[in-house]
């Protein structure tokens, strides 16, 4: 609130005034610059966050870390005002926040750096950083104006991009540098920088790293969230760990290790479905029968990726989002073409031109959004099913609707997904109901190979049951299940191996039984990757 | 049955409407407002344009005695004949997220071919054949444009119709063809037992695409790749192949149009078949297909289609210009679109 009367264009420039009059007093004040109390916050189904609390002092890198679904980005999200919490309170600057709107938060000086920013690529690196804001003459842009501050905040905060370039000629990380730049003179005092170096090769992580020591200098509160630990020893000040929606510590960097840090994110979660029994091995000469094989595989994302799976066996691929858990799959399907190594299906070659050719050859995908790349809203639940196969409920040329609706009754009935009817539109469905229309689908397919993209995530601990118990009975019917997820949890109790990538390697591959979660996530986000066995 | 959004129309049809149409509409999360209310599984709110066009017929028929008569009724459905085809091809387009706006001039084109043939005194069926060839083409190039996905279908079949307005009016020197021969006698006002003879292809193409979208698979896919394209390419389905078969089922079904109207005026010509892209839209969004694809159903289009023919039949009888026709047309399209975002 203190600097938003910077911006109204009066001053002139507002970069050639002493630095850090505008901003808060001083680093050693002990007075929190955001102070989040007992914060909870409820969705349908699901407890997001429990009585959260947490403070970030002015100039500090605050680092949020913990496992998918621990309430990180629903606790950036009551920060910045896109969701208001149930309970609890949220200062910021000594102000009371009882207003939430992302303008409210971004007003205060609170601003996201999202992966996906909504710049303008068709203007200048000035015009977006001055979006809204820019200066005038005489009733006209002043242009001039607006790249001569922009240069002078951009050096001030070494942030080495050309104010007159347009946007849409950018690298990534320039561009994530403009969004940097647009909040900062916004007066931002906090930046939440969300999974920041996910897109970003090595050498542009470093030089994001070099903009957060400035912004530090500059006393700009930085909160990062990442699941790179070694990104968060290198940078962070202090480390708050969450876990279950509920805070489990906020530690000093150098009071912890990466070692302690795994383990308090891991912690001792509840077991699923303790009750999935892992299936007596299939009969022989279904073994093999429909073996997947990745020999040497590289794409934009993969590195030298060789695995293989088993007919009747569910195996998890896991790893941090951007790692090549998906890639894999969409390698798998034919939606991408290796650039080198092959891959084998059965005993034959397998080169999928696409997921019509892979659907013909038994290999079906069950993608993550459901929404996006699964379902078809505004058709039934039975048209959803049938949608893969047509031609099998033609007779003379024509769809007999009667038996497009007893098959999918019986998977209705089999995969016990709760609708009034296959009539039902798939809109009306619940997500775990509406990812078991996709697993139908793929029953439908009768598919050899499934590839199932994240299908527990969003869907209630009931669901989420079921949905492992289907799919082991899938495995035990000598199909072959390869379930990418990032729940490693989920995965170490209903898969029989799991193999661990990381930045586009496969880092572990080790059968469920011999291994932890601890050390899963250790060789999925620790910094000791050599030491895979 | 699968299929719901046709479901409704076959509870609005009364005729064709089956029992089982009623339970279809069945959701577990669906709220009871205005728009979902039920009459003996009626869903009101797509039944509009009928309420409204009793409405108009009651009140036209209070104000003119001869209204309500058998002439003015085969006048009705003289009028809406030609568009009502070309609305059907429309909606299965509309439904698979399409979109084509060359039928106007195509059905023109359709009609010039026939018409010069005719003037070369070439037999009848072969000139017939040929011009609805003519526009099947047509349909199948805009097809391929827009299955490559490179530019709206939008911007393809409006660049289209330019082509055609041009190539028409050279084709034809801008003087229409005046004598369309064996067409003129069979659809030229001619009835058959009292009933236009326009009326027949209009009811067989109604007919042929409540079949095609309801129990084709192609139908059905039409609705699937409106509904969600990527989805609908990630189950294995050819998309690309699939739109440009829909395309050219639109140009096949244009090509008929064509004739009927050639037919009915005794004459072929570039403006034949002017305004029909927007009226063919118009009156399948009025009747409740969706403008951005994955629902509607050819009974529901034929709604408006009915709709707009009455609206048009009663302002001449109340003596107005046409002009008011189409105000009326336009307050008509504005309300049918908020009516059917209401029911979301």
């Amino acid at each position: 609130m203190a600097t938003f009367q910077d911006q109204s264009g009066d001053r002139p420039g507002a970069g050639s005034a002493p630095r850090g009059a505008a901003h808060k007093p001083s680093n050693s004040s002990s007075q929190p610059l955001l102070d989040v109390r007992a914060v909870s916050k409820a969705f349908p189904g699901v407890q997001a966050l429990t009585n959260v609390s947490c403070s970030i002092l002015p100039g500090e890198v605050h680092a949020l870390v913990g496992q998918n679904g621990a309430g990180k980005s629903t606790l950036v999200k009551c920060i910045t005002g896109v969701h208001p919490p149930d309970t609890g309170e949220i200062d910021f600057s000594g102000n009371r926040i009882d207003a939430f709107s992302p303008k409210h938060a971004a007003d205060a000086g609170i601003a996201v750096v999202h992966q996906r920013m909504p710049l303008l690529p068709e203007l200048s690196v000035a015009e977006n950083v001055h979006l809204g804001r820019l200066p005038t003459r005489a009733g006209f842009l002043d242009r001039g104006a607006a790249n001569r501050r922009t240069r002078e905040l951009l050096g001030r905060f070494k942030l080495d991009v050309d104010p007159e370039a347009p946007v849409g000629s950018l690298t990534v990380s320039e561009r994530q540098e403009v969004a940097i730049a647009r909040a900062l003179f916004r007066a931002a005092q906090l930046l939440v920088l969300d999974e920041p170096t996910a897109a970003l090769d090595a050498a542009q992580s470093q030089r994001l790293f070099a903009v957060v020591e400035n912004l530090r200098r500059e006393n700009v509160a930085v909160l990062y969230v990442s699941h790179y630990l070694e990104e968060i020893f290198a940078l962070a000040d202090r480390i708050t760990v969450l876990r279950d929606g509920r805070l489990v510590r906020t530690t000093r960097t150098s009071d912890t290790n990466e070692t302690e840090i795994v383990t308090l994110m891991a912690g001792h979660r509840p077991s699923v479905g303790a009750d999935v029994e892992r299936s007596s091995l299939p009969a022989p000469d279904v073994r093999g029968a429909a073996s997947v094989r990745l020999d040497g595989v590289s794409t934009d994302v993969l590195r030298d990726v060789s695995l293989s799976i088993d007919a009747g066996e569910v195996v998890g691929i896991t790893g941090v989002i951007g790692a090549g858990g998906h890639e894999i799959a969409r390698v798998l399907f034919g939606l991408t073409t290796p650039e080198t190594g092959s891959l084998t299906l059965g005993d034959a070659p397998y080169r999928p031109h696409g997921p019509r050719d892979a659907l013909k050859k038994g290999v079906c995908l069950v993608p993550e959004d459901p929404a996006r790349e699964g379902m078809v809203p505004e058709m039934s639940v039975a048209a959803n099913i049938s949608m893969v196969d047509l031609p099998r409920f033609e007779r003379r040329g024509f769809l007999s609707l009667r038996r497009e609706r007893t098959t999918a009754r019986d998977y209705v009935n089999q995969l016990g997904i709760a609708t009034a009817s296959v009539d039902t539109l798939v809109r009306n469905l619940s997500g775990g109901n509406q990812q078991k229309v996709l697993l139908a689908r793929a029953l439908a397919a009768n598919a050899r190979v499934l590839l199932l993209e994240e299908p527990t995530q969003g869907v209630d601990i009931n669901a989420k049951r079921e949905i492992h118990r289907i799919i082991r009975n899938l495995a035990t019917e000598g199909k072959a299940a390869i379930v990418i997820s990032t729940d490693v949890q989920d995965l170490l109790e209903f898969a029989d191996r799991v193999i661990a990538l990381r930045r586009g390697r496969v880092a572990r591959d080790v059968p469920a039984a011999d291994t932890s979660f601890a050390e899963i996530l250790d060789v999925t986000v620790g910094a000791d990757v050599g030491t895979a066995a | 049955m699968s299929v719901d959004p046709e479901t409704q129309v076959s509870a609005t049809s009364g005729a064709l409407g089956s029992p089982a149409a009623a339970e279809s509409e069945v959701g577990p999360r669906r709220r009871r407002t205005w728009t979902s209310i039920t009459i003996g599984g009626l869903d009101l709110y797509s039944l509009w344009p009928i309420v409204v066009m009793i409405l108009i017929i009651i009140i036209t028929s209070l104000r003119a005695s001869n209204y309500l008569s058998v002439s003015n009724l085969e006048n009705v459905i003289s009028q809406i004949a030609p568009l009502g085809i070309v609305t059907m091809g429309q909606a299965i387009l509309l439904i698979s997220g399409g979109i084509d706006l060359s039928v106007g001039y195509n059905a023109s084109f359709a009609s010039i071919v026939t018409g010069l043939l005719l003037e070369h005194h070439h037999p009848l069926g072969l000139d017939i054949l040929a011009g609805v060839a003519a526009a099947t083409l047509v349909g199948f190039v805009n097809g391929v444009l827009a299955a490559q996905n490179r530019a709206h279908p939008f911007i393809i079949t409006l660049g289209m119709s330019i082509f055609l307005f041009g190539l028409d009016t050279q084709m034809t020197g801008g003087a229409p063809v005046n004598d369309m021969g064996g067409l003129y006698t069979t659809f030229g006002g001619t009835f058959w037992g009292g009933i236009p003879t326009v009326a027949i292809p209009l009811v067989v193409v109604v007919i042929i695409t409540y079949v095609f979208l309801r129990w084709s698979r192609l139908g059905r896919q039409a609705y699937a790749i409106g509904g969600n394209e990527e989805a609908t390419y990630l189950a294995g389905i050819r998309v690309k192949r699939t739109k440009i078969y829909l395309y050219t089922l639109m140009g096949l079904i244009v090509g008929v149009a064509g004739m009927v109207l050639a037919g009915q005026i005794n004459e072929a010509s570039f403006n034949l078949g002017q305004n029909y892209e927007l009226e063919s839209i118009a009156t399948a969004v009025i009747g409740g297909t969706a403008l951005f694809g994955g629902r509607g159903g050819a009974l529901r289009s034929l709604q408006g289609v009915a709709l707009y023919g009455v609206v048009q039949n009663a302002i001449s009888f109340a003596g107005l210009s046409s002009n008011y026709q189409q105000m009326a047309l336009g307050v008509i399209i504005v309300i049918a679109v908020m009516v059917a975002r209401a029911s979301r």
